[in-house]
């Protein structure tokens, strides 16, 4: 019997300002078992708690950045794919609250 | 009972830098919107974050001056959230790796000294800013990308009085080392404040957070009002109301409103920037940077108490700003006795400038000049009266001092000058002389205003009162 | 239809102009978008470029849809990006800017790179040249497949599972994905930053070493980019590889270990036979070797972890607030809500919600942590092997492309999903690895993979040089099967 069930699938996608449908639900839902019987498998290879989890492919040395900024972008380019504009900021729906 | 209150702080400072942190774009203030932005802070799809040398370095010298420990490896980590002020969906912070840990600040609070201890500082991002309109909201994103540095203290603060005092010394420090303006009006510092209850020798009662706090006294009236609060449903048996929950403080009705509770708490599933390997700070690098680690303000004014002699309200006024301490550091490294010239930067030089709201930078008469007319009121060459109106003629003028010091304005310091001109005073006085020698000593002050009239003021007046004092 | 060197010879000796080869470009682009939907975007005014800058002047090439361009289109293949305009360049484009190469169009992929099958892109499905009724694979499907159909001879991708190397494949030309940082990712829509890598799709190693040579390079503006500047991929080739050590997982290629055995894979198996003999007879030696079963199972499921993590996190932008196409909606809530609902296809959408999942509190260090101590132990284990051999080589496939009705993007369970999915290994481990065509099965290709150690690129092309020099594949152009 599955732990998972379609509201909990639909927390999720909700938490990520997702909706999903029944159909794409129901496919989640498949997919979270085998995940979950995977990573069971997974679990229970020795030792692997103490394995560091790999971040980066390998160790990459590099350089900080100086200081020294950039020319800002124009107004123009900035705001050339933003569908609501208003002046030279972005403009969205009134923010209430915090 | 007894309660106690538990009060843990997170501070977060806006450092000052040419280019943001993660962004290449300009860090500065702009009064026009949007006008210090690039790709990146707008999260365009593909922009990627690098890492500015300068904010790290920083990051790290606050991190030494808090005695944290610094990590080996330094990591970024994303703390993701959907908000409109956070284009790229995650801030770039540091949870499992920052810059310091395990550290502790000295402060002063009431004329004790009392040791902070701190969890960690951690080197992140600002967000952009929302200027809301009626039915609207507009994106600002020039603050998008700005250095923070955010402290977070241990629980180990009891009262407002001592959270302010810590506020106050952190803001002295970042000033001091110049790595933010830390102007509270200018929204460079905001606070997140937790408090709890419980009594005494008790294990901490349950935390409440009050978030984005943006001034110290807000930050005094919000712990006031939460102890208050929260002993009120204590002592009236209904402390399991107190719950685990996000506050805000609202200035209008000095209270605290809840936000979300911790069943509404959002998990931000922090995990490793993967666009940024991890970094190794070198022991070579830290002792670099240990180096450019000037004495702080508290360091300071212990050295002007013990080795000046000044007293801990001089002293303090002196550190209170780094330009002052500087400026009066100089004076000294000029040859300029030590409670002269604190006496000179307290009292003339602090009033001027708050008169006139400028700067220690602007402040025309520097150091050198200072000196100048120190050395002349030690050589006798002028009065310290005369000292005030040349300080403020060269301030008037903005020319050099030495330019009112004249022989015309000189003082009378000739022995002999000064006895030929007194002889003269005394022998049109005679009246005066013998009443003087039958008592009224209050006399002796007329013969001085006397010579002074005389000398249009000019008369040294030390040394008119020897010789009045030889011939009377 | 010529190979890059070939055409560079005809333009350096006065027989072609770069605006001929252009101009044969776009129609050719035309055509093939009409048999297999290739491209998004066709850029019909791209002009030849007559200055010799480099090895690549006047050379027509696409650019899959997920790279930065000024002023064109870039929508990675997704609904939240249909109307964009970027206005920079990725890196990767500016260098071959400089270097004169012309592009002629965008390249249909899968959406935001999370498929394998090039059907999940917003202006359709991706049709494989040699038989329209199969998949190229994904997700640089447009650009695998018009590579394949000779449009151009060569076409950016990018790789975070296999998504150059697998489309590579199942269309019968060379796909290579350098050691990670090599080439520059700023301007890259990003799919899983620590997997995501750029790369190549040609039809000879020696296009694909041109190329590279080309694109690679430190950048500042990607912290993870590596100086590769003492390595010239070209020059390197010397087609000699005796003394060279190959291994390949022989617990993955017994076909007694599978559950289905199918015609296809016994003549995968039996092909790859003949191609380590080909090797032998270069003078390399070839041995299998054991891999822990346990770890090659845990492949599939590790890689779906952090690749969903990673992806769920790069794609928070997507509000369609300061770019993209905006929601409906009373509140912010809402209107970024309907953006990604909207705008997402289902499988990205389950991608995400998988992601979200891996990355909570209370699920990270069963799944999103162990999934990166997993990634760990194999390359801890690859780089063990790395020691001993060269390189690594591997069929990159059961067979040939699937046939498009057959196209799942579910995950499944069993040992040829890992078969399936083992090049992620190249991903996992930033190694540089190149797919090259190696045989047919019923007049469609198959492709080996070979992969090496990190920053030891020079190495492996060598390898697949001369590999390619002892087959019939090398240039070759899909010939559509009945």
């Amino acid at each position: 019997m599955s732990k998972f069930t379609a509201q909990l699938v639909d927390d999720y996608a909700d938490k990520l300002l997702i909706g999903l449908t029944r159909e794409e639900n129901a496919s989640v839902l498949n997919e979270f078992d085998i995940i979950e019987a995977n990573m069971n498998k997974i679990n229970d290879i020795a030792g692997l708690s103490s394995v560091e989890p790999m971040t980066h492919p390998f160790e990459i040395e590099f350089e900080l950045r100086e200081d020294l900024p950039d020319e800002s972008d124009s107004i123009e380019q900035l705001l050339q794919n933003c569908e609501k504009k208003e002046g030279r900021e972005v403009e969205v729906p009134k923010v209430v609250g915090e | 009972m007894t309660l106690l209150a538990t009060i843990g702080l997170e501070m977060h400072c806006e450092m000052k830098s040419n280019a943001k942190v993660f962004s290449r774009g300009k860090n500065g203030y702009s009064e026009i919107p949007n006008s210090n932005v690039v790709a990146l802070d707008l999260a365009l799809p593909g922009t990627m974050p690098t890492i500015n040398k300068y904010c790290v370095k920083n990051a790290l010298k606050m991190s030494m001056i808090l005695n944290c420990e610094q990590p080996e490896y330094m990591y970024f980590d994303r703390k993701n959230y959907y908000y409109p002020d956070l284009p790229k969906g995650f801030q770039i912070t540091q949870f499992h790796h920052p810059v310091g840990i395990n550290g502790n600040v000295v402060i002063e609070v009431n004329g004790e000294r009392k040791s902070i201890l701190i969890h960690d500082i951690h080197l992140e991002e600002d967000t952009a800013s929302l200027d809301h309109g009626f039915d609207s909201t507009y994106i600002d994103y020039n603050r998008c990308g700005i250095p923070l540095l955010e402290l977070v203290t241990e629980p180990c603060i009891h009262s407002a009085l001592e959270a302010v005092a810590f506020l106050e010394h952190m803001r002295s420090v970042y000033k001091y080392t110049d790595i933010s303006e830390a102007d509270t009006k200018k929204g460079q510092i905001r606070c997140d404040v937790n408090v709890s209850l419980a009594e005494e020798g008790a294990p901490l009662g349950t935390k409440v957070e009050i978030k984005n706090v943006n001034s110290f006294s807000n930050v005094a009236e919000a712990i006031n009002y939460e102890i208050k609060r929260q002993s009120e449903l204590i002592e009236s048996g209904r402390q399991d109301e107190i719950e685990q929950e996000t506050r805000r403080f609202d200035e209008e009705s000095g209270t605290t409103i809840r936000m979300r509770s911790k069943a509404d708490a959002i998990d931000y599933k922090y995990f490793v920037e993967p666009n940024i390997p991890k970094y190794k700070i070198t022991k070579e690098w830290l002792e670099n940077i240990r180096t450019e680690i000037t004495e702080l303000a508290l360091e300071r004014k212990d050295k002007y108490i013990k080795q000046y002699g000044l007293s801990d309200y001089d002293a303090g006024v002196l550190v209170k700003e780094r330009e002052v301490s500087d400026y009066f550091e100089s004076c000294i490294a000029l040859g300029i006795d030590a409670k002269i010239a604190a006496n000179w930067v307290t009292v003339q030089i602090l009033a001027y400038i708050n008169k006139y709201e400028l700067t220690l930078n602007e402040f025309f008469l520097t150091p050198e000049m200072l000196k100048t007319i120190v050395d002349k009121i030690n050589d006798g060459t002028i009065s310290s009266k005369q000292a005030k109106e040349v300080f403020f003629k060269t301030l008037e003028n903005n020319k050099k001092p030495e330019e009112f010091i004249s022989k015309e304005n000189a003082q009378i310091s000739d022995r002999k000058e000064l006895e030929s001109i007194i002889e003269v005073i005394l022998a049109n006085n005679q009246k005066q002389v013998e009443e003087y020698h039958n008592g009224k000593s209050n006399l002796f002050d007329f013969f001085v205003g006397q010579v002074m009239k005389e000398t249009r003021g000019k008369a040294n007046p030390v040394l008119t009162k020897e010789i009045l004092n030889e011939k009377l | 239809m010529k190979t890059v060197l070939e055409l560079r010879e005809l333009l350096d000796t006065n027989q072609v102009t770069s605006q001929a080869l252009v101009d044969e470009a776009l129609v050719l682009a035309h055509q093939n978008q009409e048999k297999c939907n290739s491209f998004v975007t066709i850029l019909d005014d791209a002009k030849g470029n007559h200055e010799k800058k480099s090895l690549l002047s006047g050379i027509p090439y696409v650019i899959k849809d997920n790279f930065s361009t000024t002023g064109i289109l870039s929508t990675g293949s997704s609904n939240t990006l249909k109307n964009y305009i970027p206005f920079f360049n990725a890196t990767v484009i500016e260098k071959l800017k400089e270097a004169g190469a012309v592009p002629i169009a965008k390249s249909t992929m899968d959406e935001f790179g999370m498929g394998g099958t090039g059907t999940t892109g917003h202006t359709g499905i991706v049709k494989n040249p040699w038989d329209p009724s199969r998949m190229t694979a994904g997700s640089s499907a447009g650009s695998a497949a018009c590579v394949a159909a000779g449009v151009v001879p060569f076409a950016l991708g990018t790789d975070t599972g296999d998504s150059i190397r697998k489309p590579a494949a199942f269309c019968g030309i060379v796909g290579y994905k350098p050691t990670y940082g090599l080439i520059s990712r700023y301007g890259l829509f990003p799919f899983a930053s620590s997997l995501d890598h750029v790369g190549v799709l040609t039809r000879s190693v020696e296009d694909a070493c041109a190329t590279i040579d080309v694109m690679k390079g430190m950048d500042e503006r990607d912290q993870t980019s590596l100086d590769s500047s003492t390595m010239h991929l070209l020059d390197s080739l010397t087609g000699d590889i005796k003394g060279k050590k190959l291994f390949y997982i022989k617990n993955l290629l017994e076909l007694d270990a599978y559950e289905k055995v199918s015609d296809s894979l016994k003549s995968t198996f039996a092909q790859f036979e003949s191609t380590l003999d080909l090797l032998r007879n270069a003078g390399a030696i070839v041995e299998g070797i054991e891999f822990d079963m346990v770890l090659l199972n845990a492949i599939p499921t590790t890689y779906v972890c952090i690749s969903c993590a990673e992806a769920t996190s790069n794609l928070s932008n997507m509000t369609g607030f300061s770019f993209g196409s905006r929601g409906e909606g009373s509140t912010y809530i809402e209107s970024m809500k309907n953006h990604r609902t909207l705008g997402f296809s289902p499988l990205i959408k389950r991608r995400f919600v998988i992601g979200s999942y891996v990355l909570q509190k209370e699920n990270q260090e069963k799944f999103f942590l162990n999934a990166q101590r997993v990634r760990r132990l194999v390359v801890d284990k690859m780089n063990e092997l790395f020691k001993h051999y060269d390189a690594m080589i591997m069929p990159c496939s059961e067979g040939v492309a699937t046939k498009l009705e057959q196209a799942g993007n579910m995950l499944q369970n069993d040992l040829l999903e890992v078969l399936e999915n083992h090049m992620v290994i190249g991903n996992f481990g930033g190694f540089p690895s190149i797919t090259i065509p190696n045989g047919m099965i019923e007049e469609l290709p198959i492709g080996v993979n070979i992969t090496g150690k990190v920053l030891d690129d020079e190495n492996i092309l060598n390898i697949a040089y001369t590999l390619e020099a002892k087959m019939s594949y090398k240039n070759q152009i899909a010939k559509e099967v009945n």
